[in-house]
């Protein structure tokens, strides 16, 4: 398997460097991207997760929304769903939380060369394909082609709105959003439909392409199956996988997917190297 | 090879209990456990079987503190003399097998606290001098007395022990107790070899009376044996209680978590954990991937004899039978193994 993360912090592994709360945006209104100060350096990957902490009270795996260049900031996009992103959507400006990372192999940015990109987020997993994006945005010139298809609920649940605005605008990405449902309130005027319908009738090479997909397992699940059905080699579909990654470093257990850590083998993986494990999508 | 009489070996702990926490195991009603040396042998059984308590836990204790606040710090906290633990057996010896990998050196991220408890306890292990009705350890390879990864190997004859060299820090104890040392006498050979084969006839009359398949037979076992009725049937009377985990000497998962010291400051500890428990693999949005007790009991023996032996090329099973006399439900891993292995024959 290739390997592509770096070591995690400092010599201690399991040590959370210390961050501040800048500001709590609201995305939806069970999404908030908070926006942290880090007292220290902390690089990451696009697609590398990092685990944080409300000091004392627990962990939780997030991947940074914030693009990978930003230094002077950090941010991460979660939606409320359990004990600790219960106490994060508590979070006010000047609170501390502590991180710890950044843990995994993140996308293999260098393999996407020269292939045509297609991306496709559900809900919430467009968070961490936030940072992807500003990464393939970076490396444009060298893919031959950026194409991004993006589905959530329904409108209220689309994340960073105002930003993607002007991802329209942009001559160098092929954009589609749209939504499972919505009503005539909405004032919605895409596609309407689960992700998977929005990705037919794309003219492109799937033999020389490379298919991303980040959202909820159902999500996931009939995406990767589109891309097959596509033609997308299965060594060139993306998966970011969840599972209850604690550690980090594949040592605690939670996270075992067949023979590979989610944690620190994933949580990208391709489909080629995981289709065998039973029960994946689970 | 040398001989160390049980007056002298009394001689040799107290002069290392300068330098080390020692721990002896003591017989205590059917069970032995390791208890701390304080210069008294009564009670003290070298031989016989391994102790009630895994090996593990001396080198990953059951928690452990692993970070303080923000502030960076050494990692392991301890400042405690490292540990002897004498009269540890062959198969407990073998957890180091699968805990190295995990936890070791030759790791992506190896475990600065596992690894200085590696490299500055010391081992002197012992063979087993009898057998219980749990032990199999030959079906897994093993021998009933330790042949690697020991310091010094005692091994019982007459009053006292062969002692067996395993490594550069038990022969410069060796050394360095010269005086304590003899060479051994001829006609006692014969005793510790005729010793040995007892308890081989022992552990396999056991492996016999219960049919528990050799190693050679586990290829496969799992893969082919995913939807077998086993795990359903076996999980019927599992209670959940992780029993089968903690006393394992190879189950090496762990739950972190954190704790408020004061107002201000915060540390995160580690401690054992048990992949039976129904929360184990449950994300935060509430999506369990083991959803039933019988697939986290499947689980438990796809990960020691299905994951381990694709990454480690090892069964993560010492056959020291702990977790048949630990589970309240009678779930018996020989009795899984056996079934599994004649499914897939």
């Amino acid at each position: 398997m290739k390997r592509m993360s770096s070591s995690p912090i400092s010599d201690n592994p399991y040590r959370s460097i210390r961050a501040e709360v800048q500001r709590v945006i609201p995305e939806t209104p069970t999404i908030k991207t908070i926006r942290m100060k880090l007292t220290e350096d902390l690089p990451f990957r696009p697609g590398q997760f990092i685990e944080m902490s409300i000091p004392g009270s627990g962990e939780a795996p997030f991947t940074p929304s914030s693009p990978c260049y930003q230094k002077e900031h950090m941010d991460v996009t979660v939606m409320k769903v359990g004990k600790v992103t219960e106490l994060i959507h508590r979070l006010e400006p000047g609170d501390t939380v502590g991180l710890r990372g950044p843990f995994g192999r993140g996308y293999p940015l260098d393999d996407f060369a020269g292939k045509e990109v297609l991306v496709v987020g559900g809900g919430v997993g467009f968070a961490p394909l936030r940072t992807l994006m500003y990464s393939l945005f970076e490396m444009r010139d060298r893919l031959a082609r950026l194409i991004y298809r993006g589905g959530c609920r329904c409108p209220e649940e689309l994340l960073y709105t105002d930003e993607i605005k002007g991802w329209g605008d942009r001559p160098d990405l092929d954009m589609v959003l749209c939504v499972d449902a919505c009503t005539l309130e909405d004032r919605w005027d895409g596609p309407v439909g689960v992700v998977t319908t929005v990705l037919d009738g794309i003219d492109f090479n799937p033999r020389n392409a490379v298919g991303v997909a980040c959202g909820p397992p159902i999500m996931m699940k009939f995406t990767t199956y589109k891309f097959q059905e596509l033609g997308i080699p299965d060594e060139n579909i993306y998966l970011s996988m969840e599972k209850n990654m604690s550690c980090g470093i594949g040592k605690c257990g939670h996270c075992r997917i067949g023979s590979y850590y989610c944690c620190k083998d994933g949580p990208v993986f391709t489909y080629a190297e995981i289709k065998d494990f039973p029960g994946i999508w689970d | 090879m040398r001989y160390v009489s049980r007056a002298n070996l009394k001689l040799l702990l107290d002069d290392l209990s300068g330098q080390y926490r020692v721990f002896v195991p003591v017989r205590k009603k059917d069970s032995r456990f390791y208890s701390r040396y304080e210069g008294s042998m009564d009670d003290v059984v070298i031989g016989e079987v391994r102790a009630f308590e895994p090996l593990k836990a001396f080198f990953f204790p059951a928690v452990e503190k692993v970070a303080e606040g923000f502030s960076g710090g050494s990692f392991p906290h301890e400042k405690d003399r490292p540990v002897c633990i004498v009269g540890v057996k062959a198969c407990d010896l073998k957890g180091f097998k699968v805990l190295d990998h995990v936890f070791g050196q030759e790791d992506e991220y190896p475990d600065p606290s596992y690894i200085k408890r590696r490299a500055e306890n010391l081992i002197i292990s012992s063979d087993c001098t009898m057998a219980i009705e749990t032990c199999f350890c030959l079906a897994l390879g093993l021998k009933p007395f330790p042949q690697e990864d020991f310091d010094i190997n005692l091994s019982p004859v007459g009053d006292g022990f062969f002692v067996f060299v395993g490594s550069d820090k038990g022969k410069q104890i060796v050394e360095r107790h010269a005086g304590l040392f003899e060479e051994p006498g001829e006609e006692l050979s014969s005793a510790q070899e005729k010793s040995r084969l007892r308890v081989i006839r022992e552990v396999e009359r056991n492996i016999e009376e219960h049919g528990v398949p050799s190693q050679d037979r586990y290829q496969g076992i799992i893969e082919k044996g995913y939807e077998s009725a086993v795990w359903k049937d076996e999980a019927e009377s599992c209670v959940e209680c992780g029993a089968c985990n903690t006393i394992c000497p190879t189950c090496h998962c762990f739950l972190l978590y954190e704790q408020m010291k004061g107002d201000e400051e915060f540390a995160r500890f580690r401690m054992w954990d048990s992949c039976l428990i129904k929360d184990f693999a449950r994300v935060g949005g509430g999506d369990n991937p083991r959803e039933h007790l019988w697939m986290r009991l499947r689980n438990r023996f796809e990960k020691k004899f299905d994951y381990f032996r694709k990454v480690a090329d090892i069964y993560a099973c010492t056959g020291c039978g702990r977790c048949i006399s630990a589970c309240p439900a009678k779930i018996d891993i020989r009795d899984v193994l056996r079934k599994l292995v004649e499914e897939n024959e």
